[in-house]
């Protein structure tokens, strides 16, 4: 069913045509290697865009986690400062609420704290605080619940620094505060210094483009977010969270993100970087896109190349075909117009030189026919010669007025089957088999024509050649020339011998006769006029023998034809070949 | 029958004692409850913040230290909170940042404009009892405002020059030839600044006194150096400077050569605000006539006032005058013993 169905498809777009089998080959051989290239360097491709995207996912978490420490250090240098005078000053001034004396101190601070800040970019505020919980930082005095300050610090690996979890400052700025302890030298109170930072620019210092799904986060060791681009999330417990963060590929609200972190040991943190699947992909799906708008567009011009190749290639041999039909159709007018050098080129010259020669062939060929139907007119011409019919007309009155009546019942018999086979219904070729009647019919009116003075045999060995066709009246014309011009003028009793044999796949028949023979010089004449070596302008010259000799080489081919050998006085004898591969 | 008249009579009896005590009871059981709900008030700690125009003008180092002191002796938390430097919208976002932390009251020096007002109502609408003190935004509903009589200032400071330049024989009546004056403001728009300019305007009015230029600092100290020098260098010929506020006085006189240069070709200045520093340049020569505002006032008297307003509900009046004091030759050396150097610049 499948089959019916594919070969109505074939022949609907027309499959077994050479130009559709050109355009089906150009294709496959042009989009294969194109197709397996394309599929090849792309997967490549991909892997390489995979393996840097990793790279780059680790590369950016590294330079994070650097930068974030470099940072963190940085403040934690200033905030890990030596004794500093005006600090001290104010610290001891402020617990002796010497407000007149302090107030220059004061300004020293925040004008010292509001400097550093300007150094710093996402230093928010920097702070002393009193146990008390009052407070001077970079905006002023002011005072915070001390104890819920302390809830929210945790320290570091060494102690001496402590970090809080993300809160609202005082300026309502979500932001993580570093703290560490300043023991004055001059006071017995030690009080606390510290920095609070703004979550956004910390997450922001290193400057990296993650596109608009993806997103970094920090997290403590206990995976409580420090910063998340969604702010309600921080100071929750991460998800993500599994005994650290570690490297994967994971589903989140739906999306496919892969997950990168680095550890801080500085900060005791996290960085976490959620690269989206989608948008890491988009590269890959740009690539896609390139790559198979890449290959339409190369479709398309093998496609547009292929039929015009194609068309090319078979637009002559379509021509040819066409003409090739025409010709076969008895149209043998036709001609290729042929222009290059190319082999379809040679081949409708070779076309052209082989209908000009059809043609030729065709013109010889009617001559021949024209010829062979003339000599055969000729040689029935020439057997139905009045005199023979005459004598034997009145030679079977003779035998009637003898009242021999079976005799003159066999020859009339004879005659009549003379006759029959020489006309063989207008068939040009007969039987062998019939050919040797006829022969035999011939010699038994002749021999009793001429009054027994001759003795004939008919010899084939082959039987099988009795059955093959040759063109009629072949024999007799010989068996004739051998009685009349052989036997006759003889003196002695004669012999005619009609023997038939194969040979070499040729058919050969040897008519003997004991005749008078031939001198030497005329054998030679014949034979070279048989040969075609000698013109002669007598048409009546042996006229039988080359009657019967350009029938066989019309029907046969030059190799076929008579040959004459003759002892002078003895005998004669006329080899006839045919060969049937020359047969037409 | 009388049995039972008595028995009805004696349980009539019983519930009119026993209603009379309940009735004669309940106030006092009122009165406890008020008692302990006003002690509970009581114990809870108040916080007013002061929120000057910045930090880094050391004229509010006056106001800062004496609502310390006054905040000791009343047993409540004081907070003084500004931008470093002034600047509109952070002063706003820190009055956001007390209206969040819910404070029981504040004392602002600010603008009369859109942003203040609106910000100063916001808190005034969260329970939060607003003053102003030096500059006033008095279309917002702020309880009160503490300061000088600006436009007073203002005229003081033009009478004062008057008194100046015909001391030095300067002619400030003559029509041929006009004096060019240049005033020195922070930011126009500021209701005190704008009233003094107003009222030394209104004084000189009928003098030669024309005004070429008002150049604004920005409210800030270091601006005010700058700009002043760069204005003397380009035009060293103006007549008179009024400052309006002392911001460029922080720094010696050896910070401003221009304005030395220019004061010692006859240059006239005079201006409001007097402390230590300010005294110093005009000792030197370089300023001539100074009008003071009594910043510490403004800083303990504005906190006792809304203390007392949260505390006991006491209304005040809704202008506080501070007053102010002059500085001219005749004082100048008293003046200067008696203020003491701040040395913050």
């Amino acid at each position: 069913m499948f089959n019916n169905l594919f070969k109505k498809l074939f022949n609907k777009i027309e499959i077994h045509t050479i130009r559709t089998k050109l355009i089906i080959s150009f294709l496959i051989i042009g989009l294969l290697p194109i197709l397996l290239s394309g599929l090849l360097s792309f997967n490549i491709y991909r892997g390489a865009i995979n393996d840097r995207i990793s790279a780059y996912s680790q590369e950016m978490v590294n330079r994070m986690e650097r930068d974030l420490e470099d940072y963190i250090s940085e403040i934690e240098t200033f905030l890990s400062r030596e004794q500093d005078f005006y600090i001290n000053q104010f610290i001891k001034l402020t617990q002796a609420n010497d407000f007149r004396n302090n107030r220059k101190y004061a300004f020293r601070i925040w004008e010292d704290f509001n400097n550093l800040k300007q150094m710093k970019p996402g230093l928010e505020d920097i702070a002393i605080t009193f146990q008390d919980g009052r407070r001077i930082s970079s905006y002023g005095t002011y005072n915070i619940d001390l104890e819920n300050f302390r809830a929210r610090m945790y320290s570091d690996s060494s102690g001496d620094i402590s970090f809080t979890s993300p809160y609202t400052n005082y300026l309502q700025q979500e932001v993580i505060t570093i703290v560490s302890s300043y023991y004055p030298e001059i006071a017995e109170e030690n009080v606390l210094i510290s920095a609070d930072i703004d979550l956004d620019v910390l997450a922001n210092l290193t400057d990296f483009n993650l596109g608009e799904k993806s997103y970094f986060l920090i997290a403590d060791q206990n995976g409580d977010i420090i910063y998340h681009p969604n702010q309600e999330l921080i100071g929750e417990r991460s998800l993500l969270y599994n005994a650290g963060f570690p490297d994967r590929k994971l589903n989140l609200n739906g999306e496919q993100y892969i997950l990168t972190s680095t550890f801080s040991y500085a900060t005791g943190w996290y960085i976490i970087s959620m690269a989206s699947a989608d948008e890491v992909e988009a590269e890959l799906n740009y690539i896609t896109d390139i790559t198979l708008y890449m290959t339409l567009v190369v479709l398309l011009i093998i496609i547009l190349l292929t039929i015009y190749l194609s068309s090319s290639l078979s637009r002559p041999i379509q021509k040819l075909q066409e003409l090739t039909h025409r010709a076969s159709e008895n149209d043998l007018s036709v001609k290729i117009d042929t222009s290059g050098n190319d082999e379809i080129a040679e081949l409708g010259q070779s076309f052209n030189k082989m209908i000009r020669r059809i043609n030729k062939l065709m013109e010889q060929n009617v001559r021949e026919q024209k010829l062979l139907r003339k000599l055969e007119m000729e040689s029935l011409d020439n057997q139905i010669k009045p005199h023979f019919i005459y004598n034997t007309l009145d030679l079977i009155i003779g035998l009637l007025e003898n009242k021999d009546f079976d005799r003159a019942t066999h020859m009339v018999e004879a005659l009549g089957k003379f006759f029959r086979l020489s006309l063989s219904h207008g068939k040009e070729m007969v039987l062998i088999r019939n050919e040797i009647k006829h022969v035999k019919n011939y010699l038994f009116i002749q021999q009793f024509r001429h009054g027994e003075e001759y003795e004939y045999i008919i010899d084939v060995e082959d039987h099988e050649i009795m059955d093959k066709h040759i063109p009629k009246l072949i024999l007799q014309p010989i068996v004739e020339n051998a009685i009349y011009h052989g036997l006759l003028p003889s003196e002695k009793k004669g012999l005619v011998i009609v023997k038939g044999y194969r040979e070499n796949k040729n058919i050969y028949f040897k008519i003997v006769d004991n005749g008078v023979g031939i001198p030497a010089a005329k054998v030679d004449e014949i034979n070279k006029i048989l040969t075609g070596r000698l013109e002669t302008d007598d048409q009546q010259k042996y006229f039988g023998l080359r009657n019967v000799d350009q029938r066989l080489k019309l029907m046969y081919g030059g190799s076929s034809g008579l040959r004459v050998e003759s002892v002078e006085g003895e005998k004669t004898t006329v080899i006839i070949r045919i060969d049937q591969r020359g047969g037409n | 029958m009388s049995g039972v008249k008595n028995l009805f009579a004696q349980k009539n009896r019983f519930l009119f004692v026993l209603i009379l005590i309940i009735i004669l009871t309940a106030p006092l059981t009122s009165a406890v409850e008020a008692e302990n709900i006003q002690a509970n008030e009581d114990d809870k700690e108040i916080t007013i913040a002061y929120v000057p125009r910045s930090l880094d003008n050391p004229i509010f180092l006056d106001a800062f230290e004496h609502a310390q002191e006054k905040a000791i002796d009343l047993g409540i938390n004081i907070e003084w909170v500004a931008p470093f430097v002034y600047n509109e919208e952070a002063q706003i976002k820190i009055i956001e940042s007390l209206i969040a932390r819910k404070v029981d009251g504040m004392v602002v020096s600010v603008n009369n404009t859109p942003g203040y007002i609106d910000v100063i109502n916001r808190a005034v609408e969260a329970g939060i009892a607003v003053a102003t003190f030096d500059a006033d935004a008095p279309d917002s509903r702020r309880i009160f405002h503490i300061g000088i009589n600006n436009y007073e200032a203002g005229r003081v400071t033009a009478e004062g020059l008057l008194t100046v330049l015909e001391n030095k024989n300067i002619d400030y009546n003559q029509q041929e030839k006009n004096l060019d004056t240049m005033i020195m403001t922070g930011v126009r728009g500021a209701l005190n600044l704008d009233s003094r300019i107003e009222g030394f305007l209104d004084t000189v009015e009928a003098t030669n006194i024309r005004v070429q230029d008002i150049v604004e600092n920005q409210d800030s100290v270091n601006l005010s150096v700058e700009l002043l020098e760069q204005y003397l260098q380009q035009n060293p010929e103006i007549d008179i400077i009024f400052f309006v506020g002392g911001w460029p006085f922080y720094v010696p006189a050896e910070a401003l050569p221009n304005f030395q240069q220019w004061s010692k070709n006859g240059g006239v200045a005079v201006g409001i605000d007097i402390f230590y520093d300010a005294l110093l340049l005009q000792e030197r020569g370089l300023l001539q006539y100074l009008v003071g505002q009594d910043m510490a006032t403004m800083g303990s008297k504005g906190l006792s006032t809304l203390y007392n307003y949260i505390k006991y509900g006491a209304e005040p009046r809704e202008y506080i005058e501070t007053g102010v004091e002059v500085a001219d030759d005749d004082n100048l050396e008293r003046l200067l013993q008696t203020h003491r150097p701040w040395r913050v610049k």
